[in-house]
């Protein structure tokens, strides 16, 4: 036992010994001993060289008071004490001084360099990022992966090699000098400048909220966005969406590497409130937007092409270069570009007509009312040479057999095996049909789906194909999909007692008796707005369709309605109602409300 | 005359000196060693003799000491680490990174006092275990096994709080957590959050609430505790150990379990008692305490038993267990940096969320039922622990490890102990983003 005593005792010793030599040797007093040295070797007076022989290593600090409200520590120049020093601009780092360049404002007076931004105001952490409280360089250059902020372009913490050697670049500092050169024209930090050119150029504002600039509402708010990630992290989220979440639906684009770069330093740069501006001046800046209307034009109108619209020629050929220029390809398919998130348009004017496309571009949800598609704020001369465009698109793929047809104009939607998950189907409201749901298919008479091929569902994404299509060919993409998909013949269904019309006269006291049965009834999957999600639907495939969709519910006649309402929908969660205790004149009222907020288009 | 006694006196001075402040020689007899004991405030705790069984170092293997040492180590770098802090959401994390970079030694005190707190959870836990093992919880000690799970209590909530301390996204989030938790008990759970946050969610005022309780309010119960808790070892009889650990010496005739075997008298009969050690039973005086005794007296005179004297028996073990927990600390120290994430970022919650290791259990519990694993199951746990010795009045297998007279407790316990532990392995490695299960390979 004494044994085992002494060796504790010597082990305590030991890490006594390491503690001690680890806590009076440091790596930044050998740097700082080597300066002196050298300085002393420089000096060219004696009062000079005698300051430097009294100088002993310490830890040298600058406090920064000016930005962002709070004393910010840096301690960079105890291990970097030559910074500031010019005779040491040849030497290895840490000691070599920081250059001074005309670009950051430094002036030359008198045959002696001026610093624009001095050390002892700015300190060096406003500009680099990094740990200024560090004194090893694992700490201090933000080496530490869960340093929120490390070196801008110096550091890389990636988990992902290939991004390395992009992200060191001192370019990426510009990122900092947006915190305080906030106006738009700022000519220093041009990636800056043209990274806010391409957030508007490549629509990203269509999704992402910028607060002040941009207020789309399907991706992420971008607004504090640097500072919460870092550079490897923007750049990724950027090149491959997915890489961080798996349900994000955000396309990739097509962006050059300097482009990605700007993207990524113009988001660096967005840390919600900078130094130079406070939340309220923000505040203001968004109200003035509003004001003006529309935020996004005057931030695009310096990107438009300035064409004036003159023949339908020229028109169609803005209109490719806009459709082109503005990403829709991002998320749209058109010929062989394809972005997987949205319809194809490569023979849009075939489909649509230009009301259609108007409409659409000015609000995607006047014509189809849960489409995801962002209102973008172009000029209304761009909409019409993007109109213009689209509508000249009339070559219909090459229509063979009918197997051919379905996949050609189906899939895409409908899926390859015709279980309505497409490559795009996530991205759709309603979502498309399962062909495969033989409760559903087998239940519904051919004329029934005919008709819903030949003139499509409106408010939803399935197009009219009557405008594509003969008779003969729609017959025989539904026997193809009866006898690949359904795998069941369709039933002879019952006679029902449905009405052709609604006999309940659609007055207030009809509507307001609709209401309270909808209450009762209908809420928990139709939801109280009527707009399909209720509580219940989200475990419901299809999801219960939502009442509030004007062109749909006008489309759909009354033998419709009362059928789904009193019979149920086949291979849905729509239960049949008359067992439920529902009377026709209950149906009656019940359409009756669902008709009165559903307004017919003018 | 006057010089040379001033003369003497300035070489005496290092002797008296030292005389004063230990007044006894290194003992050389039997009479030095229990004057040394019971003379000196920091050894008096102890008794003059212990049993030989006590000092045996597979039965307790020394961790009831361990945990107190870690106690004594995480004071003394507590208080040194207060020096540099600031209980402040404004400042706390900057004091975190200055500790790792400009405090001197602050990097190791910091991992000392962390690696110790952890230590002192995990010993505080296998103490327990043995006191359950080895049957030590018995008549008269059941008392003193209600301290130590009280004990054990306040350990964790003392690491709990100072978990929050560093201010970085781990306590952040680990303390939302463990809050959370508490708030799921029926009625006054979200009154126990309230008041423990001082705030719908953790902030400033949880901050400074945890730091009053950790720095001030928990230390100074834990060591009244911890002193009663010592106390009642002596007055119940010393550590526990089976019959026959008596029975090696004791005369013929004589009766085992009415005496208790230790020597707490004043310093001037134990020394005539310490002396006659030999001598055949003399007459035997009884005195009664007042106090936490259990049994009306202390037997004061000699007293054949199977015992050795404490100097320096019991104090060389005493010493070698400290050495080994301080090693042990200051190695881990050394290897080891005590983690410190993100600066709080309350927009960005990490996932999983989790709470410190020895709440993972209760976490992985709560995943379940948020009322039963958090609240439910974990009352009951306590509420048991706590009557155990009130429950199992058996008194046989006392002393001996895993008695086989206490086969159906020591199993129970034993499910109790692995359960926990598995749970707490399950929530520690094997529970990734939204709880969801991932292998740790």
């Amino acid at each position: 036992m004494r044994l085992a005593l002494a060796i504790a005792s010597f082990v305590i010793l030991i890490v006594h010994g390491l503690v001690f030599y680890n806590q009076f040797f440091h790596k930044w007093e050998r740097h700082q001993t080597a300066y002196f040295d050298q300085a002393r070797a420089m000096a060219k007076t004696d009062a000079e060289r005698a300051a430097l022989e009294g100088r002993s290593p310490r830890i040298e600090q600058i406090i920064v008071t000016a930005f962002g409200g709070k004393n910010q520590v840096d301690r960079c120049t105890t291990c970097h004490i030559g910074s500031d020093d010019p005779r040491f601009k040849d030497h290895a780092q840490p000691l070599r001084s920081h250059p001074f360049s005309e670009e950051l404002g430094d002036r030359m007076v008198n045959g002696k360099w001026e610093r624009r931004h001095k050390f002892s105001d700015f300190g060096c952490t406003v500009c680099h990022d990094g740990q200024g409280r560090g004194l090893e360089t694992f700490d201090a250059h933000g080496e530490d992966h869960y340093w929120p902020s490390p070196m801008l372009g110096y550091i890389t913490q990636n988990w992902r090699g290939d991004f390395k050697p992009k992200l060191k670049d001192k370019a990426f500092m510009q990122a900092n000098c947006a915190q305080c050169h906030t106006e738009e024209t700022f000519k220093g930090a041009p990636l800056v400048a043209k990274g806010r050119q391409l957030f508007f150029e490549k629509n990203c504002y269509g999704c992402h909220k910028i607060e002040g600039m941009s207020a789309g509402t399907l991706g992420p708010d971008l607004s504090e966005v640097g500072k919460k990630f870092k550079l490897d992290y923007l750049w990724e989220s950027i090149v491959e969406p997915r890489a961080n979440s798996a349900t994000s639906f955000m396309p990739k684009f097509n962006l050059s590497e300097e482009e990605t770069k700007a993207l990524v330093v113009f988001l660096k740069s967005r840390r919600g409130v900078n130094f130079s501006e406070t939340s309220l001046d923000r505040y203001r800046a968004t109200l003035n937007k509003e004001k003006e209307g529309s935020p996004m034009l005057t931030a695009t109108a310096g990107t438009t092409p300035k064409i004036e619209p003159v023949a339908g020629g020229s028109l169609i050929v803005l209109g490719e270069k806009l459709i082109n220029d503005r990403s829709c390809l991002a998320c749209h398919k058109l010929g062989n570009r394809d972005g997987g998130v949205a319809p194809d348009l490569s023979f849009e004017g075939l489909l649509k007509d230009d009301k259609w496309a108007m409409d659409h571009f000015r609000d995607p949800r006047s014509r189809i009312s849960d489409s995801i598609m962002p209102t973008f704020n172009f000029p209304e001369n761009e909409y019409q040479a993007m109109t213009a465009y689209l509508m000249n698109l009339k070559t219909p793929p090459p229509l063979v057999d009918p197997s051919g047809m379905y996949s050609s104009l189906c899939a895409r939607c409908h899926g390859d095996l015709g279980d309505g998950k497409g490559m795009i189907s996530i991205y759709l409201d309603p979502h498309p049909r399962d062909l495969t749901k033989a409760g559903f298919m087998s239940s519904k008479s051919d004329e029934r789906l005919m008709k819903s091929i030949r003139e499509g569902v409106a408010g939803t994404s399935m197009p009219a194909w009557g405008r594509v299509l003969n008779d003969d060919q729609i017959r025989g993409v539904l026997d193809h999909i009866r006898k690949n998909y359904v795998k069941e013949p369709a039933r002879q269904l019952k006679a029902r007692q449905v009405p052709d019309t609604n006999p309940v006269v659609a007055d207030a006291a009809s509507i307001k008796r609709g209401e309270q049965i909808f209450l009762q009834r209908c809420t928990g999957c139709h939801g109280k707005k009527a707009d399909g999600k209720g509580p219940n639907s989200i475990d419901m495939l299809p999801r219960p369709r939502n009442l509030r969709n004007a062109d749909f519910v006008n489309a759909t006649n009354d033998r419709r309605m009362f059928e789904s309402i009193l019979y149920g929908v086949q291979g849905t969660a729509m239960p049949p109602w008359v067992d439920y205790g529902l009377t026709q004149k209950d149906v009656g009222d019940l359409v009756n409300y669902l008709r009165s907020f559903n307004k017919p288009r003018q | 005359m006057a010089k040379k006694s001033y003369f003497s006196a300035l070489t005496e001075l290092p002797a008296n000196l030292w005389h004063s402040i230990f007044r006894n020689p290194l003992p050389s007899s039997d009479l030095g060693r229990s004057q040394t004991s019971f003379t000196n405030f920091f050894l008096h705790i102890h008794p003059v003799k212990v049993n030989k069984h006590t000092i045996k170092p597979w039965f307790t293997m020394g961790l009831g000491l361990i945990t107190f040492f870690l106690f004594v180590i995480l004071i003394v770098t507590g208080v040194l680490l207060m020096f540099y802090y600031v209980p402040s959401t404004e400042q706390a994390y900057n004091r975190m990174l200055d500790l790792r970079s400009s405090v001197a030694f602050g990097t190791f005190l910091r991992n000392m006092h962390r690696w110790a707190a952890h230590g002192m959870v995990a010993a505080v836990f296998l103490h327990m275990c043995r006191v359950f093992f080895t049957g030590s919880y018995k008549k008269p000690r059941e008392f003193n096994w209600v301290l130590g799970i009280v004990l054990f209590l306040l350990t964790l909530f003392s690491s709990f709080t100072g978990y929050l301390l560093p201010w970085d996204q781990l306590a952040f989030w680990a303390i939302t957590v463990g809050a959370a938790i508490a708030g799921y008990a029926p009625l006054v759970g979200k009154e126990i959050q309230f008041l423990l946050l001082g705030d719908t969610s953790v902030g400033q005022e949880a901050l400074l609430r945890f730091y009053v309780l950790h720095i001030a309010v928990l230390p100074l119960v834990m060591t009244m505790l911890i002193a009663v808790h010592f106390w009642r070892i002596r007055k119940d009889g010393g550590l526990s150990r089976p019959e026959e650990a008596d029975a090696a010496s004791q005369p013929p005739g004589e009766s085992l379990e009415a005496w208790p075997t230790e020597l707490d008298v004043a310093p001037a009969q134990s020394a005539v008692a310490v002396q006659t050690v030999a001598a055949p039973a003399i007459e035997k005086k009884r005195y009664g305490i007042q106090g936490l005794v259990r049994g009306p007296f202390t037997k004061v005179g000699n007293v054949p038993e199977n015992s050795v004297f404490s100097w320096p028996n019991l104090f060389m073990a005493e010493l070698f267990v400290f050495v080994l927990t301080l090693a042990g600390v200051l190695v881990m120290s050394l290897l080891f940096n005590a983690p410190l994430e993100e600066p709080v970022n309350i927009a960005h919650p990490p996932n999983p969320a989790k709470a410190p290791w020895y709440f993972l259990g209760l976490q992985e519990m709560v995943s379940y039922s948020a009322f039963w694993g958090g609240v439910g199951i974990p009352t009951l746990e306590v509420l048991i622990l706590l009557l155990v010795p009130y429950l199992d009045r058996g008194t046989k297998g006392v002393g001996k490890w895993f008695a086989k007279e206490r086969l159906l407790a020591n199993t129970l316990f034993l499910t109790f102990v692995i359960v926990n532990i598995g749970l707490i392995i399950i929530g520690t490695f094997f529970r990734g983003p939204n709880w969801a299960f991932v292998s740790p390979w």
